[in-house]
Formats: structure tokens, sequence, C-alpha cells
């Protein structure tokens, strides 16, 4: 095993039963060349102080679970490395603009709450039985919406976007991504049933185009680019109704 | 405590509860659903699978074969008439997933690609890039959206399974956001809770992976079948265990000794070709391959790294194009997590824990010897994968036998009323206490982590890849030892809201009966059979005495009691497992002998 | 509902000086800021318009003041944050188009940018050469 030196690490703690507001809290921590931010904080809770909470699971960048801000920035702590961060101290706290409900630990409700609004899911633009096989889709017609399935509801894009921490209702870039990923799909029919939603006041239109939710995504899914390229979607669905009184949106 | 009342509860919210779920609100709207898991759905462990799903797809594949593969592989301690109905059904669960709009990796016709996995005969992996997990989940999940019978309980962590008049008839939930009870009474009730990997050291599973619907059953009286046989993934990262796919070596990984040899020709995986050739070298089944790792570490042909000895996962004459293309997350957690660049060195690898083939002993359509109890998933024994699985049977099953157990939990559940309300509160009462009882331990106690590092080593130096008795009685005595200081573990964290130490201690107690339940199973298994291999004079499968099932039986407080059940053979009668050029000659052989008799 | 926990308090941390946390921010804000300068040249233009209409006299008198030293710092100002101003919008560019395939490949965000970059200096180019021709 490689020789561990220690390092300081920073967590602003908040406990809603006997805390007013968060608090930052000192670590210090014995730390290798290989081990995460996660495993630093794994540390703290099994040698030092049980009661940090902190959701992880797959320490492999997939569930989604781990976002936190470390040094300021979003990121999933299971891909932070510490080694990156030295000599320290590391100041690790919930995910920027999101409610904490204790310690890194936030209010993953809203998110999922607007997820179950968009009708995440294939609405077959021609059904199709089981029995007539899969969907003819090319990889090109893959290619088109293939980067906006990647995302991982870590909800780092959302601790980027200053609009989402000025404004909670706006949708915000990863779940205007998962609607476009459906919208962009070949086999898919629903771009009518989900243009109300990206028009809406909380839509895309509240989108001040920072750009930093895409630059913080840990899969590359660029929500930026599905927000924006939705303007232009959007800014046509409302002039095309001038055109087609009767709401006949293409 | 708050009451929720449901038709149907699911506990697990991965793969497998997902499809359940969607397959009871599809086929009867009317019946309600409650599906309960510790996290959001999204992050189950299912998300972390890589490789892909397997169901016979090509013209020159036959279900005869994906049995045959199948069933050998597992070393025939497989239900035979369940892994026929499995790869029947594969298919169209498949495509079923492609209408609910997974993004399966395409040919350029537009149809469905399929790619070679290890110990599968023919090319029949369905996969999406090497994330074919993460997108049946997220697929899953969306879809599931669609269904208002569906109520979800994210991040409920069930402590407890109510088990009234002989029947299941509820459970008993945490909500962590509150530390508040949550009563959910159901007519019948699915556990889809994944595996148990991380009762082991090393393992390639999520945090989560912690046995817990294993574990509720057992302490029913619900018998845990096949324990013992616990899967080595032969490629993971050194230090933390997390996986490389064996979809890596479906796209042509070599596996290299430290003399940059391909050892596995050394034992009876050969010849060594250049191009991946089905059933041989590196696409052996995973039991075989970790097996000749252990050998190859014992003749020093091993490197040293700084997690203990590694061998080579050599990926570099597949060229950085076609690595991005069909390996991406392979790519980045090499490059990120080692400073690897697959394109440019190889990757050390070694073996880590990875799926626990057995679970709660479940017939053929999933129904557990427990009135109005399924299973389905990781957790369940369904009798598929026997002593080994094959990679990418595990994805295909979630969907099968979620099905299959939504659609039986259903029907069970419009043949039964709801239980008396005060005797079903009563019982819920008694779990409550029992969880409280934790967070007023006194201090002074054991730390939870120091229990579960004992508890981990314990179980790889007993039950790793190579077991002998003494080795497994030492384990089975530790384990124990380490029930007793359970019953003395303390928790710094005494508040409700979201008290994830207390959650913390409660799957401790999961986690210690099932590695019991595996070790003396182990222990009992006086044979060789797929992952369950001896060193002590057992070195042999003996069909005679050990074609059988075993079934773990909890027992109070003292070790579980071992029992066996029979093995289901229809179409195969064991045989010599042999891959390479010899099992491609064995083939031969059982086709002359199957052309005779038909 | 009747649930025995503790009572979830969520905390919201405030956003008071938020453009302050990041250096993304900031360069952000710098963004925004530069549509001022283009504000401030429509203005100047269409002071000069006005100018125009009022006869000879007006017209010159705009001239002259575009020739005062502190109209010239003014300029090389306004010039200074459109070049800022044009940067980031290549920048972002490719964020606000949907992907293009050219011969089946996407177009990577880069080669939109620099796309970006030479229809400016051509444009620019063919701009000047009108004026020299215009003066000659």
């Amino acid at each position: 095993m490689p020789e561990p030196k220690n390092i300081e690490i920073c967590v602003l703690r908040y406990h809603p039963e006997h805390d007013p507001e968060p608090a930052w809290r000192s670590y210090q921590v014995p730390c290798t060349d290989d081990m995460s931010v996660l495993q630093g904080l794994q540390h703290i809770k099994d040698e030092i102080d049980g009661t940090l909470g902190f959701r992880w699971s797959c320490r492999m960048a997939i569930c989604g679970s781990c976002g936190m801000m470390v040094n300021g920035k979003p990121r999933l702590s299971c891909q932070t490395f510490l080694r990156d961060l030295q000599p320290g101290p590391v100041r690790i706290e919930a995910l920027a603009h999101l409610p904490i409900e204790r310690d890194l630990i936030v209010d993953v409700g809203e998110f999922v709450n607007k997820l179950e609004a968009i009708k995440p899911y294939l609405i077959p633009r021609e059904p199709r039985t089981l029995a007539e096989g899969e969907y003819l889709q090319t990889p090109a017609q893959l290619e088109r919406f293939e980067q906006y399935t990647s995302c991982i509801n870590c909800m780092l894009c959302y601790a980027a976007c200053p609009e989402y921490g000025l404004n909670r209702d706006f949708i915000g870039p990863g779940v205007i991504a998962l609607l476009h990923r459906y919208n962009a799909d070949s086999r898919d029919g629903g771009q009518a049933q989900r243009q109300p939603i990206l028009n809406a006041e909380e839509g895309v239109w509240s989108c001040m185009a920072v750009g930093y939710c895409s630059e913080v995504c840990p899969k590359q899914v660029d929500p930026a680019n599905a927000v924006n390229q939705n303007k232009a979607v959007s800014a046509r669905d409302y002039f095309l109704r001038f055109l087609a009184p009767k709401g006949a949106a293409p | 405590m708050d009451v929720a009342e449901v038709d149907v509860a699911i506990v697990g919210a991965g793969g497998a509860g997902l499809r359940a779920a969607i397959a009871i609100a599809e086929s009867d709207p009317s019946l309600s659903v409650a599906l309960i898991s510790k996290v959001y759905p999204m992050r189950s462990h299912t998300v972390a699978a890589e490789g892909g799903a397997a169901a016979v797809t090509q013209a020159h594949d036959t279900l005869e074969a994906h049995f045959h593969d199948t069933v050998a592989g597992g070393d025939w301690l497989c239900e035979q008439d369940v892994v026929e109905y499995f790869v029947g059904q594969a298919h169209q669960e498949m495509v079923q997933m492609e209408h609910w709009g997974c993004p399966w990796s395409r040919k350029p016709d537009g149809h469905a690609n399929v790619r070679a996995f290890g110990g599968m005969k023919i090319e029949r992996t369905w996969f999406a890039a090497d994330k074919t997990g993460f997108h049946m989940l997220h697929t899953l999940f969306q879809t599931s959206i669609r269904y208002p019978s569906i109520r979800r309980f994210d991040e409920h962590f069930c402590v407890d399974l109510i088990v009234e008049a002989g029947r299941v008839q509820g459970l008993l939930a945490i909500e962590i956001a509150s530390g508040g009870f949550r009563l959910i009474r159901a007519r019948s009730v699915i556990i889809a809770t994944g595996g148990a990997g991380r009762v082991f050291r090393e393992n390639t599973n999520g945090g989560i992976v912690t046995g817990d619907g294993m574990a509720l059953a057992y302490r029913h009286g619900v018998p845990l079948r096949d324990m013992e046989f616990v899967q080595y993934h032969p490629t993971c990262m050194p230090g933390t265990g997390l996986l490389f796919t064996e979809a890596c070596r479906g796209e042509g990984g070599f596996l290299l000794n430290k003399d940059g040899y391909r050892y596995l020709q050394d034992y009876g995986l050969g010849p060594a070709e250049p191009t991946p050739r089905n059933k041989a070298m590196e696409l052996g089944p995973r039991d075989r391959l970790s097996q000749a790792y252990w050998h190859e570490k014992r003749k020093g042909r091993t490197l040293s790294g700084p997690h203990g000895e590694v061998v080579h996962l050599d990926l570099r004459h597949l060229g950085e194009k076609r690595l991005r293309e069909r390996l991406p997350q392979i790519y980045e957690l090499a490059v990120q997590y080692l400073g690897v660049d697959p394109a440019a060195a190889p990757i050390p690898v070694l073996p880590a824990v990875h799926y626990t083939m057995g679970g709660i002993s479940a017939d053929g359509l999933t129904a557990a010897p427990l009135a109005g109890l399924y299973s389905a998933g990781e957790c369940s024994s369904v009798g598929i994968h026997g002593a080994n699985r094959l990679g990418s049977n595990s994805l295909t099953e979630l969907l099968v036998f979620g099905r299959v157990a939504g659609m039986e939990a259903a029907a069970y559940a419009r043949t039964v009323p709801h239980g008396a309300p005060t005797k079903i509160g009563a019982l819920a009462e008694e779990a409550r206490a029992r969880a409280l009882a934790i967070l007023a331990r006194p201090s002074g106690g054991e730390r939870i982590a120091t229990l579960r590092r004992e508890m981990a080593q314990s179980m790889e130096d007993g039950c790793g890849i190579y077991r002998t008795a003494a080795a497994m009685q030492a384990t089975c005595d530790k384990l124990a030892e380490l029930q007793q200081r359970y019953r003395r573990v303390q928790i710094d964290d005494r508040s409700r809201v979201w008290n994830t130490e207390w959650l913390l201690a409660i799957e401790l107690g999961f986690l210690l009966d099932v590695a019991q339940a595996i070790a003396h199973s182990a222990l009992s298994r006086r044979e060789s059979r797929g992952s369950h291999q001896r060193l002590d004079g057992f070195a042999e499968r003996d069909d005679a005495h050990f074609l059988k099932h075993s079934l773990a039986f909890h027992d109070g407080d003292g070790p579980p009691r071992i029992a066996y059940g029979p093995v289901k053979i229809t179409r195969s009668q064991p045989g010599t497992r042999a891959y390479g050029a010899a099992g491609e000659q064995a083939d031969a052989e059982r086709r002359a002998r199957e052309d005779v008799h038909a | 509902m009747n649930l025995d926990g503790g009572v979830p308090r969520p905390f919201v941390r405030p956003m008071r000086g938020w453009w302050r946390r990041d250096p993304f921010f900031v360069r952000y804000m710098l963004r925004e800021l530069t549509a001022v300068a283009v504000l401030a040249y429509a203005v100047v233009l269409a002071v000069g318009v006005v100018r125009l209409s009022q006869g000879e006299v007006a017209w010159n008198g705009w001239l002259a003041a575009l020739r005062a030293p502190w109209s010239i710092v003014l300029h090389v100002l306004i010039l200074a944050a459109m070049a800022v101003h044009a940067w980031s919008w290549f920048q972002i560019m490719p964020k606000t188009l949907p992907m293009i395939f050219v011969g089946g490949r996407r177009l990577a965000g880069a080669t939109i940018t620099r796309a970006g970059w030479l229809a400016t200096a051509l444009t620019s180019i063919a701009l000047f050469a009108l004026a020299r021709w215009w003066q000659s």
C-alpha cells in the first residue's frame, strides 16, 4: 500500500434537528494517491464521526448519487481524487442551489418531480407490436439523441445553473436534456405533447445561457445545447401559431 | 406510524422491481402497486451493469444452444425447465425494452446489434455501448412514470416483512428523510433488492448491495438457496474492485501474465488465437478465468501492484477509435481511476466478487415457500444460474422474471383479502420497536465499520476463489463471533432525520445473516462445482451426493441449518464442462448423441 | 400523514453575490456587460443619423466630436468590448445549434466556433475593402 499522508477535509455540516444554519467542520484524513474524495468522506464516517451524512453507491460515476461541491465546483466525489487537491484543505459542501436536507444531502424530490412531468418515455410515432420486432434505427439516427441518453441524473448541472438557484421553478438543464432525448429519437412522436412544457415560463426561456451546466457535466451530455437549440424550436412554435391558428404545431 | 394500503408491494426499484411494477400496471391498472426503494430508482445497482443482455437473435442461433450454454455454464445445477422458459422469453423482452426506448446499439441496417460474451457459443448479447444496465434501468424507470397505479416510495428503507396468518401481508419501512415509520399493507410482496456482494472485501458492487431482501425473507423462514455460489469477476480494478466489463474480452481483449503470455491456454481454454473464439480463452466462463488467475498467482507469474497481485487486460490492439466507440466507459474508468490509457498500455486487473448466484428460494414462477411472497433478480434463486452464472444472463433475468413476478404477485393479490388491521398493526409495532432499539444502544460498544471490515475480510479468506474446510470453518466461527459483537454495535448518531448510520447498522445485520448462509452452505458442500472450488480432497464434482440445491434455513441465534433439495433435470444430463478446443469436441459429440436419439 | 420521525427542515442557501463565486460566472457577467458596449455604439450611430437630418452644420459637428480624444478612447473601449462579445458568442454558438452532420460525421463544436471567426474575418476584410474603395 502507498504511504498515506494526511489531508484536511472541511465539510459544511447541517443538521435540521439542532443546527439553525450550516457550519464548517474540519477533519484530518489519511490519504493515499488513489483515494477519491468519496473515500475520504467514508473514512470520516467510519472512523471519526458517524453522524456525517452523504449519499453514495456505485463508486464508478454511473449511479449519480454522490454529487457535491468540491472546492466550489460541482463534482462527483467518487471520480474526484484527493491527489489532485493536495495540499488541501479540501472544502466540501452540498450541491449548490439545492435545499440541504442534512450535511451533504440535498433535496432530490424537486428534480424528480420535474423529470416526471416532461413525459420522459417513448410516445411511439407508429405503434408496433412485439411480434413485429424492433423498430429500425440506424447508427446515424441513434447518434442524433444518444448523448442525451447519457444523463445520470446527478444534478451537477443544477448546481452549476445560477438561474435555477434564483428560480427553482425552472425545469433546468438535466431535465430539458432528457426531454430533448425523447424528441430527438426517431421512434418518438411526442414532441407536440412536450412542447408546451418547453414554451412555458419555467421552460427554455428561463435559461440565460450561462453554459456552465455543460462544462460540469461528468457524462458530456451537453445540456446547454439541448436547452438552447430548443429555444429556436420554441420560437418557431410560437410564430407558427399565428400562421396556423388552430395550434397545428409541426 | 403512517399506514398505506396497496395490492402489491415491491421492495427494490432496480431492473427487476421496475419490470415487475410495469407488468402489473400494464396488465391490470386497477391494482395498486407500491414500489419501495432505499434509494431513488435510477441509483439502483442495475445501473452499473456494463456488458449486455443475452437473447437468441441471429438466424443461425437456437434456443437450444442458449439453453445448453446456460446449463453447462451453471455446472448442471440449473433448474432446466426454468432455463428453457427463460431462453424462450428472452428475445421478446429485449424487443419490449426497445419499444420502450432503450438505446440499443445498432447494426448499419438499423437492427439491434449483438456481441460475443463469455461462455456463450454464439453472439447473442444485446448491448447499449458498455452501459447496458444504465440504459435499461433509466428506460424502465422513465417508462414506469407513465403508469399512475405505481406509487413510489423513494428513499424508504425496508426493515421487516409483516407475516401474519401464514402469509406475507406487507412491510415496515423507514422514510429516510424523516426517520419516521411507514407500514405498507399489501396482499402480496415482491422482493427485488439485488445481491449481497458487499459481504466480501473486494467487490464490484455498490454500497447499497447489502442483501437486505435476502435477509428479510430468510428471517421469516424462507430458505436461501445455493448461497455458496459466489461469482468472482476476473477483470476488476485493484483496490476498489470496480468492474472492467467482460465486453472488453468480447471485443477481443487479451489476458496476459507478467511475461506477456496469454496464460489461459494453460488451463484447458486454448488454443490461443488472435481473434476471440466464443467459449474459448478470454471468452471462457468467469469461474474458470478467476481460477486461472489464482493458479498463476501461486506460480509467481502475476505482477505485484500496490493493491496486490495483478494480471494485464490488454486492449491496445483494438485501437483508440474502437475502444472509444464500443467501450467508452471502460476507457474513461481506466484513464481517470488508474491513470492508464488502454489504447497505449495494458490495464492491471484482478478478480473481485461480482454476483451471488443463489438467493431467496423461488419456484419457476418466482414464488417463495411463503404464501404471498415472490422474488426476482439477483436476490432470487429462480434456478437459471446454477453454480456459475454466464455473463449477460442476469440482465435478461431481471426482465423475464421481473415480469413473471409481477404477473404472479398480481394474480395472488386478486385471490386474498387484506388481513386484520389490528394484528398487522401490532406486528408492525414490534418491528418498529426492534429498529428503534438500535438507536437506544448504550455507547462504548463496537463500531459498525470494524465489524463490517472483519466480516468482509473473513469472507474473502474463507469463501474466496478456492476453499478449504479449515478456512471455511474459521469464517463460520468468525461470523458467529461477529453476530455476538453485533449486539453491542453502537452508533454516534441518535437523531432521526437522514440518520444513515442507523441504516448502516441495520444493513450490517442483514449482511451478517447472509454471510452466515454463504459460509455454512459452502462448508457443507463437499465437492467442487462451478464457482465453489475446494482444495481439500473435494476437488471433483460429485453428482452422486451433491447434484442438489443447498437450502440455508435461519435457525434462531445459532448458525443456519443446511438442507438439500432436488435439481430439475429435463434434457441435459450432467456432462463434462469443457471449453476451448475440448469444448467444441464435446459439443459435437453431444449433438451426435442427440441426433441418434432423435 | 402520521409519521413519527424528526422534522425535515431543508436549508436554502442565499444567492446573494452568486456571480462572484466562480470564475466562470464572472466571465459570464463580463459577456453580458459587453452588451452595454453594443448598445453604446448603437446610440453613437443613432445620434449621427439625427444630426444628419438636422443639416450640414450639425453633421460636421458630429464628425468633429468623433475625432475628439475622449471619443477615440470610447471607441477603442467599445471595440475591445465588441471583440470580447464576439469571442464569447462564437464560444457558445455550438450550444445553440442543432447537431450538424457533414458527410455522415458530426461537426465538432470547435469547427463551428472557427467557422464563426472565419465569417467575421471575411466580412471585416470585405468592409474595409469597401471603405477603401469608397474613399478613393
